[in-house]
């Protein structure tokens, strides 16, 4: 468990970046729950070829709540995917928990997915035909797993949809079926929770529930959080938020207001 | 994880239903199958059992071999009663005459479907389980007791005169009495006639001589013992068995030839049924499985294992399989009894005990319905394991393709090859029957598999014709049915193909029977010179003066009798015909080969024989060989081959002259008369004589050459009938299939269908674009099955052409066939049709 990072920033009108971001990266940082170095990925090859990311170092905290913003095109949502293993880069390695991921054979990523790793999709993804609760298990269930009960109680508790659990997903909001998601996510107790887009389907209201919970498994249970956003009021909940551009870091901050977060992009995509 | 697979079972019913649907009508006709043939086995069992209750020992002449037209044999001596009755522990011994035969009242004979008429001759003493209902056993000559079930058929009673026809002639006698066999009104439908040992002994020309003796033991002495005794009392042409052995013998006889025919047959038209089932199966796993793709990156995304994958949808396919099998068992329970029932509406009274579920039955359903199952959903399972967990965050429902995707078209030449490979085998190879038709069956499923492999790459070009005229009737439906089709050729062929292998084998059937139609009337037209055959009905022999009758009649020039009867010549159970040769060339036409004339006729003597082509190279022989011939008695002759010729249709067989036969064979066993009209004398007129000239024998059939010719094409398209009913199931199957396939089809493209419905389709124009697409699928797979029938038929039918059967197509059934390929395409429409009309249009632009 870290401590909060709570800084207040000042910003310079003049668009420059906000003193507590550095124009490199933060790596060396202790109880890195993730970590990155020269991270390339390219698609396509001569003519066509496009290099989504260009050397990217990054180290994640362990117990902070990350954010990775960036214009569309910019390769956040690439970054994430390799970080998260579900990727592999053209250059580069990472490492989760000290395990270095890419060169890792199918079987130990499985490994890996069931034990060190959560995943929270734009599209909820839960399973139509499980029930709520079904779906919440359903890591423990792959992995063979009983889980701890009471822990799965108080996720039940902590995401608030103690009455909706019989239900099936096509019986339950978006916001709900997010909250599911979030629930699903944690119940195996993952070394880093991977969010991409989550509150990318949902209603302003619904979204300010998803992320409340986010950041109270980070504050309650310590989770460590790297979640991929375009929606800069969302990217407020978090303690750190990296901005990427092109391909690669272009700021790495700690907590901004929201419209700190406006003026970076806006700076990004002037520049 | 099979809680997952479960559960995305039961949330989309229709879909499972259907699916299972495909395998269960296939299990059901196999498990059927044998139902039914079990049940007829164990009838027959329990009439033997019956007829041989409280025989211990029974005796008859040993038969070197059995065959359909080898007649009563000689019998044994009268006197050896006596010798038995003698034999220490035999408590009563008596003989009996038995026979075959007809019966007519009132100048008709009475029917049976099928079954013979049996003779016996009373003797007293007789332990048989005939129970009298009315009046008793025949006492005197002219007197016999019949069976209940033709008492009460032809309103019979005591003192009712009947007249009996057997190979001694037609002669009338009166009812003694009406007895029950057993339990039973009628013996497995046939009718009994119990005599008098002198009346028997006279119409089947055994006098002096029994057919059967049979023993009763003493008390204390066991079957078995006493058999052995009377064994080694009597010489060794007597078979000497005990009761129980001659009933379990008499059993397997009629279960070998019932199941040699019966069950094969049923069992490859369920084989058939299974074979489009799994092609159901696989493309509805195929498109069920890219549907999920999302779902099952996900399942990966959370660390479920390849594996664990592969587990979920095998685990689906497994309960499919489970509940396919189980359900067929119960439907094929039911077709058993449906089929019996049919059998007794046609008065066809096939003897067969209550249901018959062995254990065998039900692990053949199991094994069948759950490895066929599985088997198929094989592929499309491990084409579920590589969609990468980033697919969890992408569009798109299309599966990475498989591993050996690239080389599909090189699986589908190897396996075309072990096809043709297995159906050469099976064609030209060694083995018994049997076996052979198994491998040729084999060869048969892979080159279906191989066409359907490759079919995909003629789909898109097909489809574009067969969509081309639609297209100009429907610009926007038309179109977009084209569209839709060559846009998946893999799945459409999948679909096509299910169609393809019922029509497929259909249209072989068809084509064959019209290759045999053509070419028995051109051998016939080739060889027969005849106006007028007679023949008796059900193929009883004819009483032996006919052939005088016949040629007394008014306007008849000559008439020729053949005999036929089975010998065994070298191993090989051959038919041996008799005729006189001068009166034979008048109404034959002989197809000599090997430059032979109409000369040799008169070198045939009484050792010479000719050989039919087919025959000599089945026999290894040639002109100028000799052969040895072994009656059923076990009788041999040795005789000359003077000639060869060719009629592998009519007499394929040997034929020798009348004398010849009368010193071979005991009995004579006319089988037909062939005559001509004299010039002046109208044909009609003489077959009205004719049929006058043989009102005392109502046994006889008159027929015209045409007549005859009608009457065997008639024939052979009630059996063609017969095998496209059966046939008509795997229509059916595929029918399920098609519908299975819009159904996921429509589903998939929801988002779609809603998008076009936005912007200004109507709900017809929508109906009609899904119905196109089902009329184009269902038109491929029958152009499909009809130029694989026609090859595969033209292939076997060039195996054959030494037998006289010729390559004919039957074009205006192949239009049929095309026909039904449309109709079934419309049908399979209706319902996903209705389902893609309902699209709520909001919904499903927001489906995801």
């Amino acid at each position: 468990m870290s401590d909060n990072v709570d800084t207040t920033t000042i910003v310079n009108k003049e668009g420059a970046a906000p003193a507590t971001c550095e124009a490199g990266t933060t790596v060396g940082l202790e109880d890195a729950v993730v970590q990155a170095r020269g991270v390339e990925r390219d698609y396509g090859q001569g003519d066509a070829l496009v290099r989504a990311l260009a050397g990217v170092d990054i180290d994640l905290q362990r117990g902070a709540y990350t954010a990775i913003m960036g214009p569309s095109g910019s390769g956040k949502s690439t970054l994430m995917h390799i970080l998260a293993g579900l990727d592999k880069p053209t250059a580069g390695n990472v490492w989760i928990d000290g395990l270095e991921i890419t060169t890792l054979k199918e079987r130990a990523l499985t490994q890996l997915r069931r034990d060190k790793i959560g995943f929270i999709f734009q599209t909820f993804n839960l399973l139509p035909t499980l029930t709520a609760a079904e779906n919440i298990t359903l890591p423990l269930t792959i992995a063979g797993r009983k889980g701890d009960a009471a822990w799965v109680d108080e996720l039940i508790k902590t995401v608030g949809l103690g009455d909706r659990l019989t239900h099936k997903p096509s019986e339950l909001s978006g916001g709900q079926q997010q909250r599911v998601a979030v629930a699903r996510a944690l119940a195996s107790r993952p070394a880093v929770l991977f969010a991409d887009e989550p509150t990318g389907n949902l209603d302003s209201r619904t979204g300010e529930e998803v992320l409340q919970l986010l950041r109270q498994s980070r504050d309650k249970l310590g989770q460590t959080i790297v979640m991929v956003t375009h929606d800069a009021h969302a990217a407020t909940y978090a303690d750190r938020i990296v901005f990427l551009k092109d391909g690669a870091i272009a700021h790495d901050c700690g907590r901004l207001g929201r419209d700190d977060v406006y003026e970076v992009i806006k700076s990004l995509e002037d520049a | 994880m099979l809680r997952v697979a479960w559960r995305s079972l039961t949330a989309h019913r229709l879909r499972t239903f259907l699916t299972t649907l495909a395998i269960l009508l296939g299990v059901a006709m196999i498990c059927g199958t044998y139902v039914l043939s079990d049940q007829i086995d164990s009838g027959f069992k329990d009439i033997f059992t019956n007829a041989y209750k409280g025989i211990d020992v029974t005796v008859t002449r040993k038969a070197k071999f059995s065959g359909e037209m080898t007649g009563a044999t000689a019998g044994l001596p009268e006197s050896m009663v006596a010798q038995v009755k003698a034999v220490n522990g035999v408590a009563d011994a008596y003989g009996y005459v038995a026979g075959t035969g007809a019966v007519a009242v009132d100048g008709k004979v009475a029917s049976t479907g099928g079954s013979p008429t049996l003779f016996f001759s009373y003797a007293p003493g007789d332990v048989s389980n005939a129970t009298y209902v009315q009046g008793g056993h025949p006492a005197a000559p002219g007197q016999v007791s019949i069976i209940q079930k033709l008492a009460k058929d032809k309103n019979l009673g005591i003192g009712s005169k009947i007249d009996v026809i057997t190979p001694g002639g037609s002669e009338t006698v009166t009812v003694s009495g009406i007895f029950t066999f057993g339990a039973e009104s009628s013996l497995g439908g046939s009718i009994l006639i119990d005599t008098t040992l002198a009346d028997a002994q006279r119409w089947f020309d055994m006098k002096g001589s029994v057919s059967t003796i049979d023993a009763k033991a003493e008390a204390g002495v066991s079957p078995d013992t006493l058999a052995g005794r009377v064994r080694t009392a009597l010489p060794a042409y007597a078979d000497v068995k005990t009761g129980t052995q001659a009933a379990t013998d008499q059993t397997k006889q009629i279960s070998d030839a019932i199941g040699g025919f019966l069950r094969p047959v049923l069992l490859s038209f369920g084989g058939i049924a299974v074979l489009v089932g799994a092609f159901i199966i696989f493309n509805a796993f195929s498109m069920t499985v890219a549907q999920r793709r999302r779902e099952f990156a996900m399942l990966r995304a959370l660390g479920a294992s390849r594996r664990q994958v592969l587990g979920v949808v095998t685990g689906e396919a497994l309960v499919m399989g489970i509940l396919a099998s189980v359900l067929g068992i119960l439907v094929g329970l039911a077709i058993a009894a449906g089929i019996l029932r049919l059998f007794a509406a046609a008065n066809i009274d096939i003897p067969h005990s209550g249901l018959v579920l062995a254990p065998r039955t039900i692990v053949v359903a199991l094994a069948v319905g759950i490895v066929v199952t599985l088997l198929s959903a094989v592929v499309p399972a491990t084409r579920a394991t590589r969609v990468p967990p980033m697919a969890a965050l992408q569009e798109g429902a299309s599966l990475p393709p498989s591993r050996f995707a690239r080389f599909t078209r090189y699986i589908a030449i190897v396996v075309a090859i072990l096809g043709a490979l297995a159906i050469a085998a099976g064609m030209y190879g060694p083995g018994n029957t049997t076996s052979r038709l198994g491998t040729i069956a084999l060869g048969a499923v892979f080159l279906f598999v191989a066409v359907a492999m490759v079919s995909r790459y003629i789909i898109r070009p097909l489809a574009g014709v067969l969509g081309w005229p639609l297209q100009r009737v429907s610009p926007v439906s038309g179109r977009l049915a084209r569209d839709n089709s060559r846009r998946n050729p893999g799945r459409t062929a999948a679909t096509a193909s299910a169609l393809m292998i019922g029509l497929g084998v259909v249209v072989f059937v068809a084509v064959f029977a019209q290759g045999l139609k053509t070419s028995f009337i051109d051998s016939f037209d080739r060889v027969v010179r005849a106006d007028f055959i007679v023949q008796g009905k059900n193929f009883l022999p004819l009483p032996s003066d006919t052939a005088g009758k016949v040629q007394g009649a008014v306007g008849v020039q000559t008439a020729a009798a053949v005999q036929a009867q089975q010998a065994q010549i070298g191993g090989k159970t051959t038919a041996i015909y008799a005729v006189d040769p001068v009166a034979f060339q008048q109404v034959w036409k002989f197809d000599w080969l090997k430059g032979g004339t109409d000369a040799v006729l008169a070198k045939l003597g009484t050792d010479g024989v000719l050989v039919e082509e087919q025959t000599a190279s089945t026999l290894g022989t040639g002109v100028g060989k000799t052969v040895t011939l072994t009656t059923v008695d076990g009788k041999q002759a040795k005789l000359k081959v003077v000639g060869v010729y060719r009629d592998p249709i009519m007499l394929n067989g040997v034929i020798m002259t009348d004398a010849a036969y009368q010193s071979i064979f005991t009995k004579p066993q006319l089988f037909m008369v062939f005559a001509t009209t004299g010039t002046g004398a109208s044909v009609s007129e003489t077959q009205a004589s004719l049929k006058a000239a043989l009102a005392t024998v109502p046994t006889a059939d008159v027929q015209t050459a045409q007549e005859y010719k009608d009457g065997i094409v008639k024939q052979v398209n009630q059996l063609l009938n017969l095998l496209y009913g059966l046939l008509a199931m795997s229509v059916i199957i595929s029918v399920f299939g098609i519908v299975n396939t819009l159904v996921l089809a429509v589903f998939e493209r929801t988002r779609e269908i809603g998008l076009t419905r936005a912007i200004g389709m109507s709900r017809t124009q929508v109906r009609a674009t899904v119905r196109y697409e089902s009329v184009i699928t269902s038109i491929i797979g029958a152009i499909m099955g009809i130029v694989v029938g026609v090859v595969f038929a033209w292939v076997v039918t060039t195996r054959f052409a030494g037998q006289g059967i010729t390559f004919s197509i039957p074009g205006v059934q192949l239009v049929v066939f095309l026909i039904v390929g449309v109709i079934v395409g419309i049908i399979a429409a209706i319902l996903p049709a209705r389902r893609a009309a309902k699209i709520d249009i909001l919904e499903a632009i927001h489906y995801e």
